[in-house]
């Protein structure tokens, strides 16, 4: 296609907490010095910055994307701001990668943040109006019981029981014991999870991530400066992301088709035949356990309704044959929304190179994928990392 | 042409009427809590010095946009500036006349390379021009609530 190799250099994060004292600036701040550091480069390195927020009323403050500018480092350069809701940090890559892949620039900043502690009385309020303003706000919604409908759908059609399900939030809170910046991490039991709160059928309290606060950010380089900044350059091998249908009464709910397409141009571009041997390691969206399962299908990384039985054979174990979420996911690190796709994306680069502590995943993976999911329920957003 | 352009009233077409009900809470961050409280506490306005680039920046800021060092050394900076911009406005945000004129101003402080934007207050509007100097007037140290509030304005000196 005649675009350039782009490779991560350099991954950072905050923590991620309920309440952070820190403005959202001083969150972009920290986890860009720390992206900056950990790949000895400075601001002078750095050609252009690719931002990614998600709704500005989480901050309350609108034109986030220029309020946030001079934390994320682009004081004096290019800079965008993108936003595709839950999708964003993933999207936020991407958006760094072809400026990258494109020849414009040989090195971009990727820096998302999420400050949802502003938002008052709760950031549910904010979700209220992203739905069509005639015919759905009037009935109120929220996403935790616009998600329920897609979670009852997806049970019934695969004649799964709740328990299927919360294994995965077990899992994750399990692995977010061993991340340094988890907000949620727990060790709890299926029990747990199934006698939690019921928020909206068959959403528990224990099957949601929470709302959170926090920022992360990656260095992207061309592949002649990479070479000069490491020894161990972790590759963009693929990118894909699809938008359905906005009117989410308009598609199959059980079955996340805008996921698959996604997948299969990042899997085209990647070179990748059959993604479930040559995937090592995983980390889909996981705002809501049964979304990791929806997700792993989507990603053709096993048949449709097979990824409950995966989880309790324990393959997606964090050492199991095919690890999904080893940092802990949204369910256990937490989900200040676009830095949750970004701790994802950090997460493969750390597992590629070897770096992710007492989370290292067995078995020395080579390629690995982060997918976030969001927007109006309908968009996908998926990359390969390889070394 | 919409029906809409057609009526002479919303009432003849359908229309659902709501709003986005949220408020806000904002921390005033690491740099923001320091500043705001030598103001409500001591009267005094404090910068942030970046010494690689030479910038003493206020408001404070934890770190320098352009250099991207985190900036540890704070200086107190004199309550006194020079007026850099003003306007004199007679209208509301929502356009009704106010009874009294307002001054909004740009002060540059000595030794910082930016300044505070805030009302001019004592001076007549026929008597502020560019480049006069002022000074810092703060409310009574036992109304401050650690606001950018707690500093009524800016007087002629
Ligand atoms: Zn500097």
């Amino acid at each position: 296609m005649g675009m350039r190799k782009v490779a991560v250099v350099g991954a950072g994060m905050t923590k991620f907490m309920r309440r952070a004292q820190e403005t959202g600036r001083e969150l972009a701040y920290q986890a860009t010095k720390m992206a900056l550091d950990s790949c000895e480069m400075t601001l002078d390195d750095i050609d252009s910055v690719a931002l990614g927020t998600a709704p500005d009323a989480f901050d309350g403050v609108h034109m986030k994307g220029e309020y946030l500018s001079d934390g994320a480092g682009a004081w004096n350069k290019p800079y965008m701001r993108c936003y595709v809701g839950g999708g964003t940090g993933v999207f936020a890559a991407i958006q760094g990668w072809y400026q990258v892949a494109s020849g414009l620039f040989d090195t971009c900043l990727v820096v998302c943040e999420e400050k949802m502690s502003s938002c008052k009385p709760h950031p549910q309020g904010a979700f209220l109006t992203i739905f069509d303003h005639t015919t759905e706000r009037a009935l109120k919604p929220n996403l935790i019981w616009i998600f329920a409908l897609e979670m009852n759908r997806y049970m019934t059609v695969h004649g799964l029981e709740k328990k299927d399900i919360a294994r995965v939030a077990v899992k994750n809170k399990r692995n977010a014991l061993d991340h340094p910046c988890a907000q949620v991490a727990a060790d709890i039991t299926v029990e747990d999870v199934l006698n939690s709160e019921v928020l909206a059928w068959p959403v528990q309290r224990l099957d949601v991530s929470p709302t959170s606060d926090g920022a992360a950010s990656m260095v992207l380089a061309a592949e002649h400066v990479a070479k000069r900044i490491t020894d161990k350059p972790v590759w963009i091998k693929g990118v894909g992301w699809s938008l359905d249908t906005a009117y989410w009464t308009n598609r199959d709910l059980y079955y996340p088709k805008y996921v698959e397409s996604a997948a299969r141009m990042a899997y085209d571009m990647a070179g990748i035949k059959e993604p479930r041997k040559e995937i090592h390691v995983v980390e889909p969206y996981d705002p809501f356990d049964y979304k990791e399962l929806h997700h792993l299908e989507g990603l053709l990384l096993c048949e449709k309704g097979e990824a409950p039985r995966l989880t309790a054979d324990g393959v997606t174990a964090r050492d199991g044959d095919m690890p999904v979420c080893p940092s802990g996911g949204l369910l256990g690190v937490g989900n200040p929304i676009a830095a949750s796709g970004i701790m994802k994306l950090n997460e493969i680069f750390w597992q590629l190179r070897g770096e992710a502590g007492k989370r290292q995943v067995p078995g020395q993976p080579r390629t690995g994928l982060a997918q976030s999911w969001g927007d109006l329920m309908q968009v996908g957003c998926v990359v390969v990392l390889g070394i | 042409m919409s029906l809409i352009e057609r009526l002479g009233t919303f009432g003849d077409a359908k229309v659902w009427y709501d709003n986005i009900p949220l408020e806000s809470e904002y921390t005033v961050g690491i740099a923001g809590e320091r500043f705001l409280r030598a103001i409500k506490d001591r009267g005094v306005i404090l910068g942030t010095v970046c010494p690689a680039c030479d910038l003493t920046y206020v408001p404070p800021s934890m770190y320098c946009e352009r250099c991207f060092t985190q900036l540890d050394e704070w200086v107190e900076l004199p309550a006194k500036g020079t007026v850099y911009t003003f306007t004199i406005v007679t209208r509301s945000l929502d356009g009704q006349a106010l009874d009294e004129p307002e001054i909004l101003a740009f002060v540059k402080l000595p030794g910082a390379h930016g300044g505070l934007v805030h009302r001019l207050t004592t001076a007549k509007p026929e008597d502020v021009e560019i480049g006069m100097e002022v000074e810092v007037v703060f409310k009574p140290q036992k109304e401050r609530e650690g606001s950018i509030l707690d500093i009524k304005g800016f007087k002629p000196t």
